[in-house]
């Protein structure tokens, strides 16, 4: 006997989920609203993010290539669709500074799409003659094959300047380590909490985290922009509230809310 | 040009949304449609990757750039591998296989053997107590090391439980911390996209 098929049109196991996501909307339409009529939004500056100008200008001044790179996780991860927009905002000024970038990837689709963004902030900036085809260029799908790629790169290249945005794995300190070697400053954004530690280890400036979603938006300084990390910082005050609130009453004896938080 | 690929986003993001609370076989038939087609523009964009491996390493062996010996191994072994799959495929017994087996999987092994000496140069450097926090660093790593093997143990019987006590209480709270933060980040970033608010996705800043 198979399982019987479930013909539901909701689950009501997600009821908390959605309640969060209507929250967290809710949060967001305030917040850009409130960023609309030129209310100020404090953002905490970011140590990684003030140095990517610095990085940046360096590379520009030493004549020697930036490499960027954008992790091992494809479309579908998020952290590579943040590290695409980061991508769009250092290539803008790259080619401001007119110095060069290279962009090795280990996903052929986030290649095509990096590629394209990356000759859109050339168009932005006004140069779009300087963009270099195959700067942007895939390397291996296999992790280990992509490492000895990209760290064989580094070492031949020397880079002034090696910037990590995105999901990486087992490659991060292989990558961040070999960059340490040559000597390029070095910044990482990565939202795998367990590669975090290498990064901090090996690199000059390290966004933990959620500082990965809220740098395309820190660089690019637009209200708006501003305002979705604003509601992040409120779902946030809200969720640390309810776990305290839920291990309290959970200790008192009534362990409903606790159990509502559970997801399955 | 610019409101297409928008409107494009967010009804396939909206719909894989609603998909996820929704159990029905329909719903999730679209869901199964919609991850197929993700495999196909894979298929075709690794065609475009592969083309781009060979402009990147021809290009190199062209001008003699630094390196480029290794280049031409790596194009060699392209036209070579593609060459066997197509003639003989790539199942078990396969020349495609016997590669994979003899030389790609003892290659990657080999690289990543070599993560104990990238670990030891990063810790020698990460655990020089220049500060505060870094001694704080050097102290827990101490104390964890010691309480992993036996010399713990026989120092004080309470060794092993207290470094049990600091990885799942300390450290365990710091990464959920951590964990709900880039969780909050990954769904602030998506709703972003399908929203069209950001769209450096999409080559524009703004």
């Amino acid at each position: 006997m198979g399982a019987a098929l479930d013909t539901r049109w909701f689950d009501p196991a997600r009821l908390n989920l959605l309640v969060g996501l209507l929250l967290f909307l809710t949060f967001l339409v305030i917040n850009m609203l409130r960023a609309k009529a030129g209310g100020a939004i404090y953002i905490r500056p970011l140590a990684g993010l003030k140095a990517l100008d610095e990085a940046i200008g360096r590379a520009t001044e030493m004549g020697r290539p930036i490499l960027y790179l954008p992790g091992l996780g494809d479309m579908s991860e998020v952290g590579t669709l943040a590290s695409i927009t980061i991508m769009s905002r250092v290539a803008r000024k790259v080619a401001d500074l007119g110095c060069t970038m290279e962009v090795p990837c280990y996903d052929p689709v986030v290649m095509a799409i990096m590629d394209d963004v990356a000759r859109h902030a050339y168009l932005e900036a006004g140069r779009g003659d300087q963009y270099k085809p195959g700067s942007i260029h895939y390397v291996s799908a296999q992790q280990f094959a992509y490492v000895a790629a990209v760290t064989g790169m580094m070492v031949r290249e020397r880079p002034a300047a090696i910037i990590y945005m995105g999901s990486f794995y087992a490659e991060s300190l292989f990558l961040a380590e070999t960059g340490n070697m040559t000597g390029a400053i070095q910044i990482a954004g990565c939202d795998k909490v367990t590669q975090l530690p290498f990064f901090v280890c090996a690199c000059d400036y390290t966004l933990l985290g959620e500082e990965l979603f809220a740098a395309s938006a820190y660089i690019g300084r637009e209200p708006v922009q501003l305002a979705t990390i604003a509601a992040q910082d409120w779902a946030k005050a809200l969720a640390a509230a309810m776990i305290v609130a839920a291990i309290a009453l959970s200790a008192l004896g009534h362990p409903g809310l606790g159990l509502l938080l559970k997801t399955s | 040009m610019r409101f297409g690929p928008i409107v494009l986003t967010f009804l396939v993001g909206a719909t894989l949304i609603a998909v996820f609370f929704i159990p029905n076989p329909k719903a999730q038939a679209v869901n199964s449609e919609l991850l197929l087609w993700a495999t196909i523009v894979y298929a075709f964009a690794l065609i475009l990757g592969s083309i781009s491996l060979w402009n990147t390493h021809a290009r190199k062996i062209r001008f003699k750039l630094d390196g480029w010996p290794y280049s031409l191994v790596t194009l060699v072994t392209l036209v070579v591998v593609t060459g066997l799959g197509i003639w003989q495929g790539v199942g078990e017994g396969t020349l495609v296989n016997r590669i994979y087996n003899m030389v790609n999987s003892p290659l990657a092994s080999t690289m990543f053997a070599l993560l104990a000496f990238f670990i030891a140069s990063a810790a020698f450097r990460a655990f020089r107590a220049r500060n505060v926090e870094a001694t704080l660093l050097l102290v827990t790593a101490l104390l964890m090391m010691i309480g992993r093997v036996s010399i713990g143990e026989f120092i004080w019987k309470g060794f092993p439980g207290f470094t049990e006590w600091l990885l799942d209480v300390p450290n365990l709270a710091a990464k959920r911390a951590i964990a709900i933060g880039v969780g909050l980040g990954a769904v602030s970033t998506a709703l972003k996209i399908i929203l069209g608010i950001e769209r450096g996705y999409l080559g524009r800043s703004r």
